[in-house]
């Protein structure tokens, strides 16, 4: 990011203060452990207690301390939401410059097997891996990477054929460079920004379907604090305890779109087009 | 609200919002004036401001425009007043433009007759029959074939030129006083050009109408205008009759833009060396592939057919033509980043692969190219030195230290400074880019090499030099040219012998100073007559060429 | 031409639904342990004999080899045969056919609503770009987009339900009851949906208004001094419409997904419910008849929109 950049982001109000929301968020999620008044998976008190002294929220519907749970339940999925995100970002980044470079039939099975993958339904595709797989993080991870990936490779997929057209490129494969060496050399250095960006919007739609199959019972399993569980978990009691369900409403929904927002406003400032935001 | 003045502009300045808050100035205190009747060239380059002037004579500006200083009055109105404007109905009746690209500058899913029929029922508030019967006859006067079928029809069924009679069409549809017209003909070929312009010159005449019409190509304006106004960088450099400014320009920039139009030295016709041709294109055929229900096939249509010629050691081959003739075909089956659907190239007697990843390092070597686009030819992570000194260490194995001084050294035959080895692409101007871009070609130590292009993208100040500076590299090392232009003049310049190509098949070729003294074809003689209009208004007189031993 | 386009792109839907079935298939039955490890618990497995588990196996055809399996597979699913269950041995198309109905009816009233509310607000947030109007619409969309669906569901619970009683927390109609009732019944998990989609339709929509209104065409018009009611509505309307019935149909699959978590949220009969039975109980079957059902959904929308873009659009037309 060089200083034009910079002062362009600064002068929209709206990004800084998204930007701010997340930074505020990775830091809770990063140091809940410390900040946290107790253990989030121990039964410190009475079920359902309202706020005072010792537990500032309450406790949720099994004893524990619910600020505590509301701290740390951004852990687990932000992690899974990174991990994921970083994996498709990586993975699909580079089958979509593949795709350019090489066209041919590289380009078209790869295009086949993104518009295929499209047509799944997220959740029914977890789903199916569930089933088949049973419920685990690392296999949560994979298979929400592979998700994620399709709409990466086809941003890449774009932005490579855009750099193929370029004189540099082109003198690149006239100097007889392999292809995999143009894709590292020429092409993914002319595309970090694209793929910074890939990453941020990629993660954020993972923590949106890692919370949302949470709170299906097929993502996160209990006793993991997770605001997606937490929802499921509060509906019974809405009626009288409220917050139990609006709080972790309010963090994942206040994350989602803090990011959302920073990262057009990133974009825009990068001079890049705005993602559509994927599926 | 009749006036003396059709256009009367003082010190009129525009500027444009960018996204950081600041103001880019686009137009910097233009003053001139026009008769009615008049019609008036705005020659310039891209970037100087010629299109805003053009809107801004109808009062519009693009988003984030705003009028910054000055006056401007059309018909007497102030433009500058949205207001008035408004008030006075200006746009599209007392004054009107067609502007550039037909195709994208018609609504696609709107019969064309219906495009015009609207303009004539809302500005001139004719009813619907009378609309309809008007759009055909502007039609008619406008050259359009058949129009009372042609007026249903979508713009994608018509030709370019029949597009761009549409639009004008449309913008003569109220009997404007004054008619401006954005690029009228560049997306044309030559010969339609001419009969686009010969069109507009007897409309104008018919009517008594004052004409402004905005070109990069100065021979454009010559076949149309009274009188003719240079703008560079939003600023006006030079104005006045047509006579005037192109027989004695007061102003450098005028100069060179004349120049790099009409060149004053002819190319030298090397004698050819012993020894078989070192490039030799063989029945040479290409077409497009396209997407059939399972996979894909080539294309009926050939992008290149029949296409033979032979290329000598030392000397220039120029190839030109119109966009659509092949030309830059050509030059990717040459460099190898196309195969041939039929045909072959051999190179110093021994076949060359179809594909870069089927020829040998050293034919690789060998043959270097240049692009069109300076800024997209250097890869914008790498420093500009970096550039040149791989393309040295992978082409001829040189060790860091040998590579950096030779590359210094090319950079310095090439007359950049050195303290721009270090700096990246975005950081030069369009002319230095260029001149690294062939450092990196000459790094190589090619014995051919393509030029691409290779000024189109260029301001005129600058291309020149680019030519002269190609031009002794070549004398200096030696090897061929093979020079692929759309622009006569920098073909009679640098290219001794030529090959004219029209809609992929070879139309004529010969030594540059037959083929363009005496054309044969129809595609070199309106090549030619196109590159005369200069001549024809210009009081000095014709230089024949004079050739170099 | 124009036949050779339409046949192109049936021909691909088709294969695309032919890899998708291998997909589901790959992804459900070739993995490490069979369908019988999964629904037989641990005590069971160990109590069943040999020899009563090698006649289960058989039974259910999971002896045989792979490929031969995916054959068998593909062939059912397109007669549309989806078998019976593993525990229970009832037949599948009696258990997803309600639910299948419920749930298209759920995704059909949100597109009927979605769709021109989406239209009208992204045109014009377009129309008055940078202004009060279009700064209020696309920060709704982006608040709306960015929180899930289960969160808007249970704000819209919190609102209409316990603060204020005016709509039902959940569903309390049949599975089988005709749709106007059904739908009557689920107020809050249409506005639910509705909300998600507009939101993420209006951007769409106001982003491809933006580039039209923006396009040289419209530069003529104004240009020629058409008023710019007329621009809008008769020249870029149109424009814009294609790219939004694409965008719509790119956004079936987001919905069919958005639909199964506020189906859950509202105790909605449709297949979200049987679709997490089913998984949680390892009813390899149902789960196959459910992904393919959606999938197919999915690709028919693209086909729709496609085929629409072809009829609608002159330039395509040849």
């Amino acid at each position: 990011m060089t200083n034009e950049t910079l002062l362009r982001l600064g002068r929209r109000p709206a990004a800084v203060t998204a930007l701010t929301v997340v930074a505020l968020h990775l830091g809770a999620a990063v140091f809940a452990p410390l900040l946290s008044p107790a253990d989030p998976y121990a039964m410190i008190g009475f079920p359902l207690m309202p706020p005072d002294g010792t537990n500032l929220l309450g406790t949720d519907e099994l004893g524990r301390d619910f600020l505590t749970r509301l701290l740390h339940g951004g852990r687990t999925a932000l992690l899974v939401a990174f991990a994921s995100g970083a994996l498709a970002v990586g993975g699909g980044g580079l089958a979509g410059l593949a795709a350019a470079r090489y066209g041919g039939w590289v380009d078209d099975a790869i295009c086949r097997l993104v518009d295929m993958q499209l047509a799944l339904p997220s959740i029914l595709f977890v789903s199916l891996f569930v089933a088949g797989f049973g419920q685990s993080l690392p296999m949560l991870v994979l298979v929400v990477a592979l998700l994620m990936s399709m709409g990466v490779v086809r941003t890449a997929r774009a932005q490579g054929l855009g750099l193929m057209e370029q004189g540099f490129v082109k003198a690149a494969i006239l100097r007889g460079e392999t292809g995999f060496s143009i894709i590292l050399r020429e092409m993914l250095p002319n595309a970090a920004e694209l793929l910074a960006v890939e990453l941020a919007l990629r993660s954020s739609s993972a923590l949106l379907l890692v919370s949302a199959l949470s709170f299906l019972s097929l993502g996160i399993s209990a006793p993991t604090p997770d605001w997606g569980l937490m929802i499921r978990d509060g509906l019974t009691s809405m009626r009288t305890e409220p917050w139990l369900v609006a709080a972790p409403a309010a963090m994942i929904s206040s994350l989602v779109i803090a990011i959302n927002v920073a990262t057009e406003g990133v974009a825009e400032a990068l001079g890049l087009e705005a993602a559509r935001g994927g599926a | 609200m009749s006036t003396t003045t059709l256009i009367d502009a003082r010190d009129l300045s525009v500027g444009y919002e960018m996204a950081d808050g600041g103001l880019r100035t686009v137009l910097d205190r233009v003053r001139f004036g026009l008769a009615p009747g008049v019609a008036l060239g705005i020659v310039g380059e891209s970037g100087s401001g010629k299109t805003t002037l053009g809107r801004a004579l109808l009062g519009h500006l693009r988003d984030g425009g705003r009028f910054t200083g000055g006056t401007l009055t059309v018909a007497g109105i102030d433009v500058t007043d949205a207001r008035s404007v408004a008030r006075s109905g200006l746009r599209g009746r007392i004054a009107a433009m067609a502007p550039q690209n037909p195709l994208s500058s018609l609504t696609h899913h709107l019969a064309v007759g219906a495009q015009i029929e609207e303009i004539l029922r809302l500005r001139a508030g004719l009813s619907r029959t009378a609309a309809r019967d008007r759009a055909i006859a502007l039609m008619a006067e406008t050259g359009l074939p058949d129009p009372a079928r042609l007026a249903r029809r979508y713009p994608h069924q018509l030709s370019g030129g029949q597009r761009q009679r549409v639009i004008i069409a449309a913008a003569l549809a109220c009997d404007p006083a004054l008619l401006v017209l954005d690029e009228p003909t560049s997306a044309l070929d030559k010969s339609t050009e001419a009969q686009v312009l010969d069109l507009v010159a007897g409309i104008r005449a018919e009517r008594g109408m004052g004409l402004v019409l905005i070109s990069h190509d100065l021979n454009v304006v010559a076949r149309v205008c009274d009188r003719v106004m240079v703008m560079r960088h939003g600023r006006l450099v030079e104005e006045g009759p047509v006579e005037a400014v192109y027989s004695a320009p007061q102003a450098q920039y005028t100069r060179d833009l004349l120049d790099s139009a009409r060149p004053t030295r002819a190319a030298p016709v090397r004698p050819r060396g012993a020894g078989g041709p070192l490039l030799r294109a063989e029945a040479l055929h290409f077409a497009y592939p396209e997407a059939t229900l399972l996979g894909s096939r080539a294309r009926k249509a050939a992008a290149l057919s029949d296409i033979a010629f032979d290329l000598h050691r030392g000397e220039t081959l120029g190839v030109i033509g119109e966009s659509g003739s092949g030309k830059s075909t050509l030059a990717a089956l040459v460099c190898g980043l196309r195969a041939p659907t039929a045909g072959r190239l051999l190179f110093d007697g021994a076949a060359l692969g179809a594909l870069a990843g089927r020829r040998s390092r050293e034919q690789l070597r060998r043959i270097q190219i240049v692009f069109q686009d300076p800024l997209s030819s250097l890869n914008p992570r790498l420093r500009c030195g970096e550039s040149v000194m791989h393309a040295m260490r992978h082409f001829l194995g040189a060790g860091s230290r040998e590579a950096r001084e030779r590359s210094a050294g090319l950079f310095a035959q090439l007359g950049l400074e050195p303290d721009l080895f270090e700096r990246y692409p975005r950081q030069l101007s369009g002319g230095q880019q260029q001149r690294v871009a062939i450092a990196r070609a000459f790094a190589a130590e090619p014995d051919l090499l393509i030029c691409d292009e290779v000024t189109s993208a260029l301001d005129a100040a600058v291309q020149g030099q680019v030519l002269d500076l190609l031009a002794s590299m070549q004398a200096r090392s030696g090897c061929a040219i093979l020079l692929i232009t759309h622009d006569l003049g920098v073909l009679r310049r640098m290219a001794g012998r030529t090959l004219v190509l029209d809609k992929g098949r070879m139309a004529e070729s010969g030594t540059t100073a037959e083929v363009f003294s005496s054309p044969r074809s129809t595609t070199a003689a309106a090549l030619l007559a196109a590159a005369h209009q200069i001549e024809r208004r210009s009081t000095t007189p014709i230089q024949t060429l004079e050739t170099t031993a | 031409m124009l036949f050779g386009a339409i046949l192109r792109r049936l021909l691909l839907s088709g294969l695309t639904m032919l890899l998708l079935s291998c997909f589901v298939f790959l992804a459900t039955e070739v993995l490490p342990g069979d369908a019988l490890d999964m629904t037989l618990t641990a005590d069971e497995l160990s109590a069943m004999p040999p020899e009563a588990l090698e006649q289960k196996r058989r039974e259910l055809g999971l002896d045989r080899p792979a490929v031969e399996r995916l054959g068998i597979f593909l062939g059912d699913m397109a007669r549309l045969d989806f078998g019976t269950t593993v525990i229970t041995g009832a037949p599948v198309a009696d258990i997803v056919w309600y639910p299948f109905r419920n749930s298209l009816a759920l995704a059909g009233a949100t597109l009927a609503i979605a769709l021109p509310l989406a239209l009208v607000l992204g045109i014009a947030a377009a129309v008055w770009r940078g202004r009060a109007a279009d700064g209020a619409v696309s920060t709704a969309a982006i608040v709306g987009y960015s929180i899930p669906e289960f969160v808007i569901g249970t704000v819209l619970v919190m609102l209409f339900s316990v603060a204020w009683p005016i709509f039902p927390a959940t569903v309390t109609a049949n599975t089988r009851a005709p749709l106007s009732e059904l739908l009557a019944a689920a107020p809050l998990a249409v506005a639910t949906v509705v909300i998600g989609s507009v939101a993420y339709l209006t951007r769409i929509l106001r982003a491809g208004m933006i580039e039209t209104l923006a396009s040289d065409a419209m530069e003529r018009l104004r240009l020629a001094g058409i008023p710019k009611a007329r621009i809008v509505l008769v020249h870029a309307l149109p424009a814009a419409i294609l790219p939004a019935l694409t965008a719509a149909a790119l956004y079936a699959a987001a919905l069919v997904s958005g639909i199964v978590v506020v189906e859950l949220l509202f105790a909605y009969p449709g297949i979200g419910q049987e679709m997490v039975r089913a998984v949680t109980m390892r009813e390899t079957p149902v789960i196959q008849a459910i992904a393919i059902l959606a999938a197919a959904v999915v690709v028919a929308a693209n086909l729709a929109a496609d085929l629409s873009m072809l009829a609608l659009d002159p330039r395509r037309r040849g």
